[in-house]
């Protein structure tokens, strides 16, 4: 569904992707891993048409596909009510405002009690959750997650995991930035930012060794996209 | 279409009269006004002129405050992302904060024209229905200007200063029109037609539009 062709991007003269071809397919979980300042929320933000590549292309088999970004931002308005931020995206990505759709949506990700007060006064969990319930509601095609687990306990852990696997069944195309442990044993593949590239492979089950009382996973079969 | 622009104007509406912003824009057109007035001896009055361009001067000092406040909105919790993410075109968050700007500017001068008036000892000549026409053009070129260089303030702090170093040259012919028709609106005598003053404004309304259009999708980008 997504093609990156030759894929280049700098930042004055500091260079970040070097040439990345890779493509991403409808209908799966592409887990996307690298030490911090590697350029992984670049790779998403250039997917997203926030950021333009220096040379290259990015190319969707849908033109209109629409996209649902959840980072460490929450991009909520701290002065609406969590029930006034969800009517308005609705809104803005074209849908009319409806109420049960918004309640209900409320209520998935337990934040009934506070569909009328102020995102102003929530934790970053509730705020995140809230975030969570602003991208499902708006039913995207692609999914660009940005660590989206930041600030979630348990539970909310378990219920954006749940709604990560209902998308991809809804045949829509996921690229996650995850440092969790769930997020290998979700993925179709997995891509490596690694030497100002992209190498991809296909997710395998996890062989769980036990070393002395510690975990380790081991997994193979790396190939560049 | 437009859906976007009408679903953040009302939006933006929502949150500048929820938050202090408008206040302090309002308070500091009428301290401007109030500040002028200090100026005047005892018993005399401020020419027409003069009390057309302090309106002026305080509606550019509010349309200042109230396109980074606008902008500012969308940068608290990076909400800018997901709106250059929605389907609509980019020329609709123009348009929405445009229109935003424009009501707001409005409400303060509807607080700043009797001020001018008490303050300034003023009266209101015949010609007032032109001077509402050239309300309504001078606030549209306000309104366009303030939405397009006000995107150049988003992000970083530095950049806020722009707003206000490039509005006011840029602004300068169309406050020349619009102080010149309030000028006989407040009963001074017209050196030329008014008239020509305001052919000149949708003139100035009509270019900056066009230009706000087409520019703005480079400057309101994702980029940091």
């Amino acid at each position: 569904m997504i093609t990156l062709k030759h894929v280049s991007k700098s930042f004055a003269s500091r260079l970040l992707f070097r040439d990345v071809t890779a493509s991403f397919a409808s209908g799966a979980v592409h887990l996307i891993l690298g030490r911090n300042g590697s350029g992984k929320s670049t790779l998403l933000r250039l997917i997203g048409g926030l950021s333009r590549v220096t040379s290259g292309s990015i190319v969707f088999a849908r033109e209109d596909a629409r996209i649902g970004y959840l980072g460490h931002a929450t991009f909520l308005y701290p002065n609406l009510t969590a029930y006034e931020n969800l009517a308005f995206w609705q809104k803005a990505y074209g849908q009319s405002a409806q109420e049960q759709a918004i309640l209900k949506m409320l209520a998935h990700v337990g934040l009934t009690p506070f569909a009328h007060s102020r995102v102003g006064v929530f934790s970053r969990g509730m705020a995140q959750r809230l975030s969570l319930a602003r991208v499902l509601l708006l039913r995207p095609d692609i999914y660009l997650l940005d660590e989206p687990e930041t600030g979630l306990d348990k539970t909310s852990r378990v219920l954006l995991q749940d709604e990560i696997l209902k998308a991809r069944a809804d045949n829509a195309c996921i690229l996650w930035v995850s440092h969790l442990a769930e997020g290998q044993s979700l993925a179709d593949s997995i891509c490596t930012v690694q030497k100002k590239t992209l190498v991809c492979r296909q997710a395998q089950p996890q062989v769980q060794i036990e070393t002395g009382g510690r975990t380790k996973d081991a997994q193979k079969g790396d190939e560049q996209c | 279409m437009l859906k976007l622009a009408l679903a953040l104007a009302r939006k933006d509406l929502s949150l500048a009269l929820r938050g202090a912003g408008l206040v302090q824009s309002i308070l500091l057109g009428l301290l401007l006004v109030f500040m002028f007035s200090l100026s005047q001896k005892t018993g005399s009055l401020a020419s027409g002129q003069m009390a057309a361009a302090i309106f002026w001067l305080s509606s550019l000092f509010c349309q200042t405050l109230v396109f980074n406040m606008l902008f500012a909105f969308e940068e608290t919790q990076g909400a800018r992302t997901c709106l250059l993410l929605s389907p609509a075109p980019v020329t609709d968050i123009f348009l929405g904060k445009a229109l935003a700007g424009f009501v707001l500017i409005f409400l303060a001068q509807i607080l700043f024209f009797p001020a001018i008036i008490v303050f300034l000892g003023q009266t209101v000549s015949q010609s007032w229905p032109m001077g509402l026409l050239m309300l309504f053009l001078a606030d549209t070129g306000l309104a366009c200007l303030g939405a397009l260089l006000g995107a150049l303030s988003q992000g970083q702090t530095a950049r806020e200063s722009l707003l206000s170093l490039l509005v006011f040259p840029l602004l300068a012919p169309l406050l020349l029109a619009a102080i010149s028709v309030f000028a006989a609106v407040f009963g001074e005598q017209a050196g030329e037609d008014p008239t020509s003053w305001i052919g000149f404004s949708a003139a100035f309304d009509a270019i900056f539009l066009a230009i706000a259009l087409m520019l703005f999708r480079f400057v309101y980008t994702g980029e940091d």
